[in-house]
Formats: structure tokens, C-alpha cells, sequence
């Protein structure tokens, strides 16, 4: 019976909840972590590096053409400018380096040799970044992957392609869609994905949506 | 290279059997326990009670053990559940908790509700 299923699922989330307070519990009174340290771990990756300052640094750029010029030329002073949070600025971000999609110019994110991602901007990569089968068709048939991915180029448009590595971590800045004049930066900062930053989406419009 | 903890640790599972659910950009938890749990096994590792690499491996383990079952015993699957039997291996191993303290912790206990 579906209820059965619903009532016995609900179940074994509560117990698995009360279990994991209890262990927590437990490690804070031995003195294993402090009554802090989980909060800390947990806002590395929902405040300080993740695909939300990707998001404010597109919509800045969108909003103010000097800001994208500058960000475009040297991207980690531009970024510094913004005031992101403290620490975001990693191993991982410190040789970024965007690119502005515009109406010739398409750009797409690979990487061929490793992993290599700009972490703080973008968060954790999505599953197939690491299959060797993107990677190697990203390079070699961009225009199929986009396809497939439901974004198709046109032959006018010209596909760049990008292989962040570990000397240079890429990021695109994508077109601001139609129907948004008059939007906050915020509001335009809520529109932007990190598939979108990779450059194997568009920023859907918001009455596309 | 990873200067910070938390990202060494994220990426090492990244594209591996043990990798974490995640959805544009975010881990992706289903439940705010899955949420404690993630952040409170990076803690703890963080400070230095067990490797990172150790974890991953018994994380594996535990995803194997789950998927050696015959489909009539086999729970529904919940990536975050092997992950909670994992760490608890680790820190019985490496006696950061005691026989007597994973049995309190897996205690039944009374449920509260909306968890």
C-alpha cells in the first residue's frame, strides 16, 4: 500500500535524523568537534564558495559594461571588487578568468587533463564534467555536445572552446536574456546557473520559464 | 591542490562511486539530517580523527554492501544512509567512539516528527 510505503519512508528519515543528532551529540561532549564546527564546514559550501558568486559576478557584469570589460581583462582584481565572501578566493580560484559569450561568439567550459574547476565561482561540478567521453567530445565536436545539451549554435556563431586546467580556471559570461530590463542585480544574479557558467546552457529568460 | 579542507574532500569524490548527490552547483540533500551528517563527518575528519581517503573507502564498501543484497532484503537505496553507516565504522575504528557509545547512538529512540 502506497500509505504503508509513505508512513514507513517518513519513519526511517526520523530515525535516521535522531540517530545522526545523537552521534553529534555525542562527538561535541568528547570533545571531538567543537558545538561550531559542523556550521562551519556546511558554510564553506552554502556561503562561501559556490555558484552564488558566480551568479553576482554575471549580474554585475551585465548591469555595469566597464565592470564586464574589466572582468574580462583581469578577472580576479574585477572579482576582488565585489566584496564576495572572505576565504571564497581558494587555491581553486585564485587564476580564473572569464569569457563573454556576445551575439558572434559562443564559449564552452572543458577540461581534458584533470578536473580543474573554478570551485569558488561555480560550486561542485556537475556528475559528467569528469567523464572522459565530454571531455574528449567537448574538444572535438562542441557544436554536437551543445545539441545535445539543447543549446544549437548556429554555423554563424563562432564556438570557443576552453580547457581549464590547473594554470587557468575558465568561466563564461553568458548573454543577459530578453525581458529582464528594469531587474535588480539580484534578480538577475537568481537567473543564472552554473550550467549556464560552463557555457552548455543559455540563462533561460524569465518569461521562457 | 586544495588549500582548503572542504573542497579536498568534496573533490576526491567527485566522478567516483562514492560521489555525493548534487544538483547545479549544490550538494543536493533530500532530508536536513542528510545535511548534518555531510557537515558533521567533514568536521570530524577536518580535525584530524580519521584520513579522508580511509572514509572513502569504507564509504564504497558500504555502498557495495547495499548493492550485494538480494533485492527482496535490500532497503531502498539512500546514498546518505551508507554514508552514516560508513563514518560510524571509521569512528569505531579509530576509536573515536567506543562499542557502548555507537550502541547509544543507534538506539531506538522516540521520533520526533517533520525530520
Amino acid at each position: 500500500m502506497s500509505s504503508d510505503l509513505f508512513k514507513y519512508n517518513d519513519e526511517r528519515e526520523a530515525a535516521s535524523a535522531a540517530k545522526v543528532r545523537a552521534l553529534e551529540a555525542l562527538l561535541i561532549e568528547k570533545g571531538v568537534i567543537g558545538s561550531d564546527s559542523v556550521d562551519a564546514v556546511l558554510d564553506h559550501f552554502e556561503k562561501i564558495a559556490g555558484p552564488f558568486n558566480g551568479a553576482r559576478i554575471v549580474a554585475r557584469a551585465w548591469v555595469d559594461p566597464a565592470f564586464k570589460q574589466r572582468l574580462i581583462d583581469d578577472t580576479p582584481t574585477a572579482i576582488a571588487e565585489l566584496q564576495l565572501p572572505v576565504g571564497m578566493e581558494g587555491a581553486e580560484g585564485e587564476h580564473m578568468a572569464a569569457v563573454a559569450n556576445g551575439p558572434g561568439v559562443h564559449n564552452l567550459i572543458i577540461c581534458t587533463l584533470c578536473s580543474c574547476y573554478p570551485w569558488p565561482v561555480l560550486g561542485l561540478p556537475p556528475y559528467w564534467y569528469k567523464d572522459p567521453v565530454f571531455r574528449a567530445r567537448g574538444v572535438r565536436e562542441p557544436r554536437a555536445v551543445l545539441r545535445e545539451f539543447g543549446v544549437p549554435i548556429g554555423e554563424d556563431i563562432e564556438v570557443k572552446v576552453w580547457d581549464s586546467s590547473a594554470q587557468i580556471r575558465w568561466f563564461v559570461v553568458p548573454e543577459r536574456p530578453a525581458n529582464t530590463d528594469g531587474f535588480s542585480e539580484e534578480q538577475l544574479a537568481a537567473l543564472v546557473t552554473p550550467e549556464a557558467m560552463m557555457g552548455v546552457a543559455l540563462v533561460a529568460s524569465p518569461t521562457a520559464a | 591542490m586544495f588549500t582548503r579542507f572542504e573542497e579536498y574532500a568534496a573533490s576526491q569524490m567527485l566522478g567516483h562511486a562514492d560521489s555525493p548527490p548534487r544538483s547545479q552547483g549544490k550538494l543536493f540533500f533530500a532530508e536536513a539530517w542528510q545535511r548534518q551528517l555531510f557537515g558533521l563527518t567533514l568536521a570530524v575528519a577536518k580535525q584530524g580523527h580519521f584520513d579522508w581517503e580511509d572514509f572513502r573507502q569504507q564509504l564504497i564498501e558500504s555502498i557495495g554492501d547495499w548493492e550485494r543484497l538480494d533485492c527482496a532484503a535490500q532497503p531502498p537505496w539512500d546514498y546518505y544512509e551508507r554514508f552514516f553507516a560508513a563514518l560510524l565504522q571509521v569512528l569505531e575504528r579509530q576509536q573515536v567512539v567506543t562499542e557502548g557509545e555507537l550502541a547509544w547512538v543507534l538506539a531506538d529512540r522516540p521520533l520526533r516528527s517533520h525530520e
